[in-house]
C-alpha cells in the first residue's frame, strides 16, 4: 500500500511529470509564470481540482456509463474550478484579481482531464486521490521553477521581495511570453537529459499508469 | 446488445443537478461577502482617486470614511461620485471603460470641481498580464494622473505620453499596446464626459 503511494508520488512529480513528461498544461504553464506568487496560488489551485476531480471520477466511475463518461469528468472539473473561485473572490479578493482569468482557465488544462481519463477512470478512489496530488505537485514545482528564473531575471526579485541590488538590469524579455517558451525549453531539456539514463523504465511505468 | 438510453440521460441529470445544487448553495451563501469585498474596493479606489488619506484598510474605517467625504447621485443612468469636506466640493469621479489589450477595463476618473484637473485615476478590473500591463495598478503609474491640467488641452488629447513635448505621463514600457489603450480610454471617457457636462451647463 506505502509502496503505491510512494510511486504515485515519484511518477507524478518526476518519473511522468505533466508538464516536462507528458508536457500537459503548457499554456498555463506558459502564462502565469512571471510571478512566482501567482504560479504558487495557480499550482495549488490544480492540486485540490485535480485531486477531487480524480477522486469524484473514480467514486462514480462503475456507475458512469462509458460514452458520457467525458461530460461527465467536464461537469466534476468545472464544478471544483467554480468552487475554487468562489473561495477566493470571498476569501481572498486580491489573490482573485491578481489571477483573473487563469483561475477559470484552470478549467482548460489538460492536466486533469488526462490523469482523469487515463488513471481514475481505472483505480480506486484513494489511489485515484494521491494521484492527483502527487500530478498537481508536479505540475506546481515546474512552474515554481520557471517562475523562479523568470522573476528574478525579469525583475530581479522573489515572490516580490527584491534580491538582486539596483545595478541590475532587468531582462524585460523574461516577463513577456518569449521568456516563459526560453524558460521551458531549457527545463524540459535538463529533465530529459538526466532522466535520460532512466528512459527504458520509465517508459514502461508510464505504460503501466 | 441495443445501448440504453435512458439510463446516461437519467444519470447525467442526476448528476447535474447535483453538482449545480453544490455550487448554488455556495454561490448563495458566500454573495454577501463577495459583494461587501467588492463594495469594499471600490470604496478604497474612490477614495484614492479623490486622494483622500487611508491610514487603516479595516472595513469599517473604510466605510466611515467613505460617507464621511463621498456621497452618490444619479444623472440618467450613470452614478456619479461627488466628495465634499465639509460644504466644499472638492470634485466628481465617474466610471469609465472600455477595451484595453486583453479584455474590458473599468476604472474610475476623478475631476476638480471645475473640471480643470484630473484628481487621480484608479482601475476597478482588467484583465492585462499580470508583471506587465497589469502594472497599471501599480502606484507609480496612477500617481502620475494627479494634477493633471487639462483645460489647455486641444483636440481630445488630455493624457500625452512622455517623451513627446506636451506629455504628462510614462506609459510602462514592455507594456506599450496596454498603456495605449489607458490612454485612449481615459482620453474617451473624458471627451464624453465634458461634452455632456458643457451641454447640461448651456441647458441651465
Amino acid at each position: 500500500m506505502n509502496n503505491d503511494f510512494k510511486k504515485i508520488f515519484t511518477l507524478g512529480v518526476w518519473g511522468d511529470n505533466p508538464i516536462f513528461r507528458q508536457i500537459l498544461g503548457i499554456c498555463s504553464a506558459l502564462a502565469v509564470t512571471n510571478l512566482m506568487l501567482n504560479s504558487l496560488v495557480m499550482g495549488i489551485g490544480l492540486i485540490f481540482v485535480t485531486a477531487f476531480s480524480e477522486l469524484t471520477v473514480s467514486l462514480i466511475r462503475k456507475f458512469t456509463p462509458k460514452h458520457i463518461r467525458m461530460m461527465v469528468q467536464v461537469l466534476i472539473i468545472s464544478s471544483y474550478v467554480i468552487i475554487v473561485d468562489i473561495f477566493l473572490k470571498a476569501y481572498y479578493p486580491s489573490m482573485s484579481k491578481a489571477l483573473g482569468p487563469y483561475v477559470g482557465l484552470i478549467i482548460t488544462n489538460c492536466i486533469i482531464m488526462g490523469r482523469c481519463e487515463s488513471y481514475a477512470q481505472n483505480n480506486p478512489p484513494i489511489h485515484a486521490f494521491a494521484d492527483g496530488i502527487a500530478s498537481g505537485t508536479g505540475y506546481a514545482l515546474v512552474l515554481l521553477l520557471i517562475s523562479f528564473f523568470r522573476e528574478l531575471l525579469g525583475f530581479g526579485s522573489v515572490f516580490g521581495i527584491q534580491v538582486l541590488g539596483e545595478s541590475w538590469t532587468n531582462w524585460t524579455v523574461m516577463i513577456m511570453p518569449p521568456g516563459a517558451f526560453f524558460m521551458l525549453g531549457i527545463i524540459i531539456w535538463v529533465a530529459k537529459s538526466l532522466s535520460s539514463e532512466s528512459k527504458k523504465d520509465s517508459k514502461q511505468e508510464v505504460a503501466k499508469a | 446488445m441495443k445501448k440504453s438510453l435512458i439510463y446516461p440521460i437519467a444519470f447525467m441529470i442526476i448528476i447535474t443537478v447535483f453538482f449545480t445544487s453544490i455550487l448554488a448553495f455556495l454561490n448563495y451563501s458566500t454573495a454577501d461577502m463577495i459583494e461587501s469585498n467588492e463594495n469594499k474596493i471600490k470604496r478604497e479606489k474612490l477614495l484614492y482617486v479623490f486622494n483622500i488619506p487611508v491610514n487603516d484598510y479595516n472595513p469599517q474605517t473604510v466605510k466611515s470614511l467613505y460617507d464621511e467625504y463621498i456621497s452618490e447621485t444619479q444623472i440618467g443612468n450613470e452614478t456619479l461620485y461627488v466628495a465634499k469636506d465639509e460644504d466644499k466640493i472638492l470634485g466628481y469621479a465617474f466610471l469609465i471603460d472600455g477595451n484595453a489589450l486583453w479584455g474590458s477595463l473599468r476604472g474610475f476618473v476623478a475631476l476638480s470641481s471645475d473640471f480643470n484637473t484630473i484628481l487621480g485615476v484608479d482601475f476597478l478590473s482588467h484583465s492585462e498580464t499580470p508583471g506587465l500591463g497589469g502594472r497599471i495598478d501599480e502606484n507609480w503609474f496612477k500617481d502620475q494622473f494627479r494634477g493633471i491640467n487639462i483645460s489647455n488641452s486641444t483636440g481630445y488629447e488630455y493624457i500625452i505620453f512622455n517623451p513627446s513635448p506636451d506629455g504628462n505621463v510614462d506609459s510602462i514600457s514592455g507594456a506599450t499596446l496596454t498603456s495605449e489603450a489607458v490612454r485612449k480610454i481615459i482620453n474617451e471617457n473624458l471627451n464624453e464626459l465634458l461634452e455632456r457636462a458643457k451641454e447640461e451647463s448651456l441647458n441651465e
